[in-house]
Formats: structure tokens, sequence, C-alpha cells
């Protein structure tokens, strides 16, 4: 399906146009263009500060879908306040209905304190990035505007992004210490458990064990949507434990170039990229962009994202410390081939269910439910990464590109990546489900 | 000049270098910041948050190594060493011609080949060949050597001497695009590797190293005893995108060639930050330390071989089992993860073990990350494992350091340390460890270009066991050393050294006592002894 046939928000019903009250609007409105660019600094400084770890990642772009949303629909009779449907959100501040306001500016302020909130902590570059975006995209958002409105949006945009920043602060990830590994952790030492993977000393104990009972943003908890077990653990080479690890072996060891670039397409790592939640980021920026979106469905696309992938990984994390399982490598290595190497670096917490299976079945279903079924785009995310850029015929067909690669990458079996696609369906229908327009 | 060694794994530790319960010395270092002379801060903004390097080498033939210090933002400053024999470390500013602004480190090399060392400076902006003239005055030599300075942010250098060359090839290793104010990362800098230029003096035009992966530290290293040096790159993956750690195949006449996977180059992507080199095992191939953030690497060779054949460049980690991840602070109440810098091996306790040093600070303000981040002094035990003794030695500072010199700057015997930090003070330790071992000291001369036989490796034999040395231009945190190359030998009276000169088989060897200096002249079928004044 082409861009120019796609459907209008789904969701909500309404027409794209909004109505704004005391609202300015400008002929060339770039309103979308500004939080796109935003968009843009925040998937380069998730890559590039130390304590983004998915599940991290999948927070900030939550609050930050949020805040954006909020700042349009705060001026909007069309657009409804998430306030009182977000767990533990609360009213909102109102604009004053004496005074006119941009949403581009109040967008904008409220993107630049809300990143400077998320992203304090990275380093003197991504300080130098954040303060001349700040200064660049704040002259494109004043740009012909009375002084009037622009005094009016900014000092909203600074009410607003305190009243979201503060509700992001008691949600349980607000303080991410020592890179989101425990100093100390009770490893099982039970077969069948996660043990530690790498010889990297702070990844002995795993990443942000706590992270499954943090306050949700629109499913009613990080159990909502629950999972069977996971193979019990045997060594028994007919169990279905051993041949999940046999499968993983097999694949690893005779993988095609095609798997490979699979693997390498989707490994998403920390540190190294914007991570998994921030790939779905970057592929929702492209076709935003593409389409020359408003600010209005810029901001609603990335809220519902952000929020189900957020509550997708506490989900996940949920799920992954109530299992506690193993994974591959150190079946493997045990059972099977000493000797064994996955393809990709193995993650340093519990196997199942898989993270970015999980979080990309959420991503998926949120865009199909925006953009419709069988949507075909191009993702062009990693091409700076040489990575070059993947054709996909729909949302579904890359979630599920991105579960399998985790096994072509040795680093999970199969039942985590497709129970994580069923988790990851199941907790996006709460984002999907969130009322947005007042029509409906 | 640095040097790296090669213990042998069968090396015993003598009853009096060994602490009674079977452990190594307590090295002992006394802080003479305060009265040493040297008043030097690297500071400036964003461009100078990595450098903060030193230069230590002799200008003016007394033996002692005289002092380069980067300054970052403000000019650079230079010191004469005045330090007595076996006295407390004594500095002397002097104008040199080396003082530059925008400096982020600097190494000694003599390009010319005249025996009087040259310079290079790194710097945000254009780098400096400096010509020695003698007495510790240098003039720029850019335009007479044909040496491009480039107009880059410049954080790592490594020399080499290819084989036949009179010259030096110059390796320059460049970071970010400073100018990219919205999307620095991705926009490294392509680094240079400038050779000579055919049939003269200088250099020719430079090749660039692409891919570039702003490298923090470059070193040419003899990694698979080849007798031919390659070029390894530690690059900070902060910045690059589809980046790696990188080793590059040099060869003469021939362009450079990148090691690859298909070739055993195994993917490694870290904040690389320093490197150095040693063979701790014995086994007649190096391994390499590599400072990052949160973790340290030790390679080893994944599959040394046992039967004399060329090994593949694949390397596995061994920082956890021998002691040296250093990943976070091992004192004080700031355990956040370490932020890691310079690293040298040199034996501190003279019991022919080599130790390792690690320079530590945080980056700028990153609250992630500790912000009193003590240094490392890892003393090697016989066991080769490291064990953590920079609070017992008296070196564990919490500045913010960056680059050092681990060098004998009195010429006692010990090894003294000199640390460059970011936004405080130079500091200055002088080497008091009063149950170390012996030592012996030697600096190589040969005829040609190459004076100073960069690339060539020292064996010293002691009836106690064998150490090597590679002696090497780059390498550690833009900071470089050009000197005595320093040996421990525990309780042995005399050793018997050998050199394996650049290009060539291994020399005769000679006999040298114990506690002595030597020059070591392949013209020369003897050793000449080397006294220092007093």
């Amino acid at each position: 399906m082409s861009i120019t046939r796609r459907r209008a928000l789904q969701l909500g019903g309404a027409a794209a146009v909004l109505a704004f009250t005391g609202g300015i609007a400008r002929a060339g409105d770039n309103g979308g263009e500004i939080l796109r660019q935003w968009y843009k600094v925040v998937l380069m400084l998730v890559r590039h500060t130390a304590t983004y770890s998915p599940p991290v990642a999948s927070r900030a772009f939550a609050y930050l879908g949020v805040a954006a949303y909020q700042a349009v629909a705060s001026g909007s009779t069309s657009l409804v306040s998430l306030a009182g449907q977000l767990n533990g959100l609360k009213a909102l501040p109102p604009r004053d209905p004496s005074k006119r306001y941009s949403d581009a500016v109040i967008a904008h302020c409220v993107m630049a304190s809300a990143v400077k909130t998320f992203f304090g902590n990275t380093g003197p570059t991504g300080q130098r990035v954040m303060a001349a975006a700040e200064k660049k995209l704040k002259g494109d958002a004043l740009q012909g505007l009375p002084d009037g409105v622009i005094a009016a949006s900014l000092a909203y945009g600074e009410t607003l992004q305190a009243a979201i920043i503060g509700w992001s602060q008691d949600d349980g990830g607000a303080v991410i210490e020592n890179m989101g590994f425990p100093m100390d952790y009770p490893v099982s030492k039970e077969p069948g458990h996660w043990a530690p993977t790498s010889p990297i000393r702070m990844q002995q104990f795993p990443l942000l064990p706590k992270w499954g009972q943090n306050r949700t943003f629109a499913m009613p908890s990080g159990a909502s949507c629950g999972l069977p077990p996971p193979p019990l653990y045997s060594e028994d080479p007919n169990s279905d434990f051993v041949k999940q690890a046999k499968e993983v072996y097999d694949v690893t060891t005779h993988l095609t170039p095609e798997q490979i670039a699979i693997a390498r397409f989707w490994s998403d790592d920390p540190m190294l990229s914007f991570t998994p939640p921030g790939h779905w980021i970057a592929i929702a920026h492209d076709l935003l962009e593409q389409e020359n979106a408003g600010l209005d469905k810029s901001a609603e696309v990335m809220m519902r994202l952000g929020v189900a992938m957020a509550d997708g990984f506490i989900g996940c994390w949920n799920a992954k410390f109530r299992y506690d399982y193993v994974r591959p490598v150190t079946v493997i290595k045990k059972l099977i081939d000493a000797k064994w190497e996955p393809l990709l670096i193995t993650p340093p917490f519990p196997e199942y269910p898989s993270g970015h299976s999980t979080g990309s079945g959420a991503a998926a279903a949120v865009l199909t439910a925006i953009y419709g079924e069988n949507f075909a785009f191009t993702d062009r995310s990693h091409a700076r990464d040489g990575l070059g850029e993947r054709k996909f015929p729909s949302f579904a067909a890359a979630a599920e590109e991105a579960g399998i690669s985790r096994m072509y990458g040795g680093i999970h079996f199969r039942p985590a990546i497709e129970q994580g696609l069923v988790q990851g369906r199941c907790i996006a229908q709460f984002a999907i489900g969130l009322r947005t327009r007042s029509s409906t | 000049m640095r040097t790296f060694a090669i213990a042998s794994a069968t090396l015993l530790i003598s009853a009096r270098a060994a602490l009674a319960g079977g452990g190594p010395v307590v090295p002992s270092f006394v802080e003479e910041t305060k009265t040493s002379g040297i008043a030097s801060v690297y500071s400036g903004e964003w461009q100078y948050m990595v450098g903060g390097g030193a230069a230590a080498f002799d200008c003016n033939d007394d033996g002692f190594e005289d002092v380069l210090i980067a300054g970052g933002g403000k000019p650079a400053t230079f010191y004469l060493n005045k330090s007595t024999h076996g006295g407390a470390l004594k500095f002397e500013k002097h104008t040199s011609g080396l003082e530059f602004d925008a400096m982020t480190g600097a190494y000694p090399l003599d390009a010319d080949g005249d025996g009087i060392m040259d310079v290079v400076a790194l710097r945000v902006g254009e780098n400096m060949l400096m010509k020695g003239k003698g007495n510790c005055q240098f003039a720029r030599a850019n335009e007479d050597w044909g040496f491009a300075g480039g107009d880059g942010w410049s954080t790592a250098y490594a020399a080499t001497w290819e084989n036949g060359n009179d010259w030096p090839t110059i390796a320059i290793g460049n970071y970010i695009d400073r100018t990219e104010e919205l999307e620095p990362w991705g926009s490294c800098t392509p680094n240079v590797l400038q050779r000579p230029r055919d049939g003269g003096k200088g250099f020719a035009p430079p090749l660039e190293l692409k891919p570039s992966y702003c490298p923090l530290s470059m070193l040419f290293t003899d990694w698979n005893n080849s007798g031919t040096p390659d070029l390894r790159m530690a690059n900070d993956r902060e910045y690059y995108e589809g980046g790696q750690e990188q080793m590059w195949q040099v060869r003469p006449g021939q362009p450079p060639k990148l090691y690859r996977k298909e070739d055993g180059w195994a993917y490694l992507r870290i904040w690389g930050m320093g490197l150095a080199g040693y063979d701790l095992d014995g086994d007649g191939f190096q391994e390499y330390a590599i400072t990052s953030m949160a973790d340290n690497k030790l390679q080893t060779l994944k599959e040394p071989p046992k039967d004399g054949s060329a090994p593949k460049p694949t390397y596995k980690d061994v920082a956890w089992p021998r002691g040296v991840t250093a990943h976070r602070p091992f004192m004080g109440t700031d355990l956040k993860p370490s932020t890691a810098w310079h690293i040298d091996f040199q034996d501190v306790n003279n019991d022919g073990l080599a130790d390792l040093f690690i320079a530590k600070g945080n980056v700028s303000e990153m609250p992630d990350f500790a912000m009193k981040d003590p240094n490392n002094l890892l003393v090697q035990g016989k066991d080769g494992k490291f064990i953590e003794m920079a609070d017992k030695a008296g070196v564990a500072s919490t500045e913010t350091s960056r680059g050092a010199a681990l060098a004998d700057f009195n010429l006692d015997g010990l090894v003294d340390l000199l640390v460059v930090n970011r936004n405080a003070p130079t500091q200055v330790w002088r080497n008091v460890t009063p149950a170390a071992g012996n030592w012996i000291e030697v600096k190589l001369r040969q005829p040609g270009g190459n004076v100073n036989a960069i690339g060539a490796m020292v064996e010293v034999k002691t009836p106690t066991g064998r150490q090597t040395r590679e002696v090497v231009s780059g390498g550690g945190h833009v900071s470089g050393q050009s000197g005595w190359v320093h040996f421990g030998i525990g309780d042995a009276k005399q050793a018997e050294v050998r050199v394996r000169w650049p290009g060539e088989d291994w020399g005769k060897p000679m006999t040298l006592g114990a506690n002595r200096f030597a020059v070591l002249d392949k013209t020369k079928a003897e050793a000449e002894a080397w006294t220092p004044n007093p």
C-alpha cells in the first residue's frame, strides 16, 4: 500500500485536520517537522547515553510521546487528554483561554525540556548536541510568531513538561544506577536458570531485575499479558528443552548470508545503536517524514508507539524474571558443543521471552492499527551503520523478522520469540485502546 | 618510544623480592608534585575532553628524561629534568619552541635520524612535527619534511620504520569532526599514514586509512613475531558507526590492508582509549591491554600456534582471570563504573614481572561514571594474576587523569610516575620501593635513520627467567617515551642481554652487571657502560 493511499489515523476515527482552541495556525506549520527533528536527536542520545538499555529507552520514548501528544491535545477540541487513561497521570495543567498559543512552540518546549531531563546524564558531546538542537529548533519554532504567543507558549510548555516529568518520577524507572546492573543479586545455581554469559564483570548480575515491577502506562500491570512457561530443563535429547537448543545450534551453524544480514540488521545493541525500541521509533520517524505529517499525527503516532513499547518491555521483564530462563549459549556449550559461539553478543539477562520480540510485536501492532494491514515499507534506519536497508510487506512481517533474528543471532530459543511476539501484540492493545479523539 | 616486555612464565621470584606471604613486593611511591617544579594543567572545553598527554625523552644528552606536557586550550609546557641521581624529582620550566596551544598529546621521535630527538605534537587543529635542534630547542619542520599537519582533532599516533627506509612511517589517528554540532556521531575524520618520500628526506603525501573509527590510541607492534609490525588501533565506539577495533597490515611498498574476519580478526566494539602490549604468558606472543569504560580488556591469542606457524589475529579476553578488569573504583565510596585512559606495562618493583598502570578519570561530569576514580597500579604476582596496589603504593590519585609517563626520572633503577590530569595539576611520584629487586637499563643505537631502533626486541636472561621488550613509538593515551629500557631482574647479579634489531635476527648475547646502565650499539660487540652524573 502506498503512502498516499494509507488510512488516516484509524483509532480516533477523526480527520487529520484538527481544530485548535486559541491556537495559531500558520501556513506551512512546521510543528511536525520540529517534533521529528527532536526525535532524531533523541535517537542519537539513546545510542550515546550509557544508561540507555532497551527498557530504559522504551520508557523515555513513552514519556516523550505523551509529552508531545499533550502539547497538542492541550489546545485541541478534538484530541482527548490522556489524563485518567494512563496509570498515575492526573489532570494536566490547562492552557489559559485568554491567551493565544502555538502548538509547535509548546511541542518544542516540552521536548527540549523533557529531553534535557531524560538525557541529563548523557556525556559532554550529547550535552553539546542538546544545546545546539534546542537553539536551532527553537529558532525554527518561533519564527514569525508574535512575542505574546511565544511567551505564552513557552511558559505553558514549561508548565506542561514539569507535570509530565513529575508524573514520571515515581514509576520505578527514573533512577538507573550502575548502568542498570545491580550491585548484588542472587543468581540461581539451578540448571535451566539464567547464568552470566559475559566476561564483563558488571554483567555477572542481570540487567534491571526489577523493571517488570515498574508502573505501566496503559496496561494494568507488568503481569497483564502473562505467558505460558518455557520448556522445562532437561538433558534428555528427546526433550523439548534440548530440541529447542539443538534447533538454535543447527540453525546457527549453517547460517546463510541472508540470515546473518537479518541478525545484524536487528541486533540493535545498546550503545552501538538506538536499541530495539529506538529501531521502531526510527521506522515511524521515517514514515512520518515521508508523508510530511503534521504535529498532531506525529505526536499521536509517537505516543502510541512509545506507550506500547514501554509497556511491552515492562511486561517482558516481568516474565523474564518470573521464569529466569537460561540462554542458549549456556545450554549449547554444556550439552551440545563447548566451542560454539553465537553470532550476536548474548544480552546479560534472562532469556524468556525475547525482549526484541515483545517490543517488536507491540510496535508492529500499533503501527498496523495506524497505517493498516499489509502496509509495505522500507527500513533504512541502519543505513549509516553500513547495514543497508530492508523491505517489508507489513509491520507484522518486520516484527517476525526481528523475532527470528534472535535465533539467527544465537541468543534466543524459538519459544521466546514466538511467545514474545504474542505478548507484544497483547500488550499493544492497551495502547491502541487509548482514546484520543473526542468523537469516539 | 615506549617499551613493552615479555616475561617468561617460568620466571621465579626471589625471596628478597617477595612478601613473606608469597605475594609481590608492595611498591612505594612518594608524591613530589609540589616540590618537583612541574606546574601544568591540561584543560579546555569540549574538544579537550580526550587527550592530555605527555612526552618523556632526553633532549640534552644528560641521560635524564625531560618532559613535554600538553595543555589543551592553554600552551603546552616543557620541563628540563634537573633531578640528581637517586634524588628527589626536580624539573625546571624551559622555553623549547614546543609551547603550542591546542595540544592533546605528544610523542618523541627522531624522524630525521640525526641523533637529536624530534617531537610529534598532536593537536586540535594542525599537528606539528618539530625538529630537535639540540639543547632542548625545537623548530617546525612540517614544510621541510612534507609532514601533513592536517586540521583534525588528533588523538592517536604511532610510528615505525618499514624495512629499508631511513625515514619513519607515521600514523595519525583522528577523532570526530569538531565542527559538527548537531550530528557529531559518525563523523570520524580519516586517519592518515605518512610514508617516507622516495629517494629523499621527509614524507610523501598522506594516505587515508579508511574506514576510520575515531581511535584514541595506535600502536605499531609485531604481534605475530613476523619481524614486521602491524598497526593496531583502539577505537572509541562512542563516535563511530559500523565500526570496531582495527588492525592494519602495513607492508613495505604495499597499500595498508585491514585485517578482516576472514583473516581471523574478531569483532570487538568498545570505548577503546588506550593500548599497550606485553607477553605475559611467555609464549612469545604479546598480550594487548585496551582501556575502555566500565571494563578493560586484556587480549591473548585464542589459538597461539605451538609449531612455529603464523598465528591468526584472533584474540580472547583474559582480563578477568588475570585480575585487570579495573572496571570500577577499588577504593572510596564512589563505586560507579570507571573510565580508563593511559595504560602501560612497567616493572615497578623490579621483581622481573611486568606490572600495569592505568590512568582513570571521568570524561566530563558524566554522572553514571565514577567522579572519584582512582588510578590503578596492578602488580603482577608469580601466578600471573595482578593485585591492586595503587593505594598501598601511594599513587591512587582520584584526580581526572588522562595521560602518563612511567620512566626512571632520577636514574635510580626504579620506574617513577608522572600523570597528566584534566583540570587539575599534573602529578609526579618518585618510586622509593625499599625492597625492590635489581635492575638494568639499556639504550639502543644503530646506524641509519632508525637510530633508536624502533621495532627492536630486547631480551634479558637471568638464572631465574627471561624477559623480552619491544621498543615501540606509540600507544598509551597520547603519551610516549623514549629513554632507558628498564628491566627488573630480581636477585640476579648480572643478566645476559641480546637484541633483535629491526628487520634482522637476534644478535649475540652480552653480559651486563646488575644495577647498571648500558648503551647497546649495533656496530659494537660490547655494551658501553654509562653512569649518570651525581
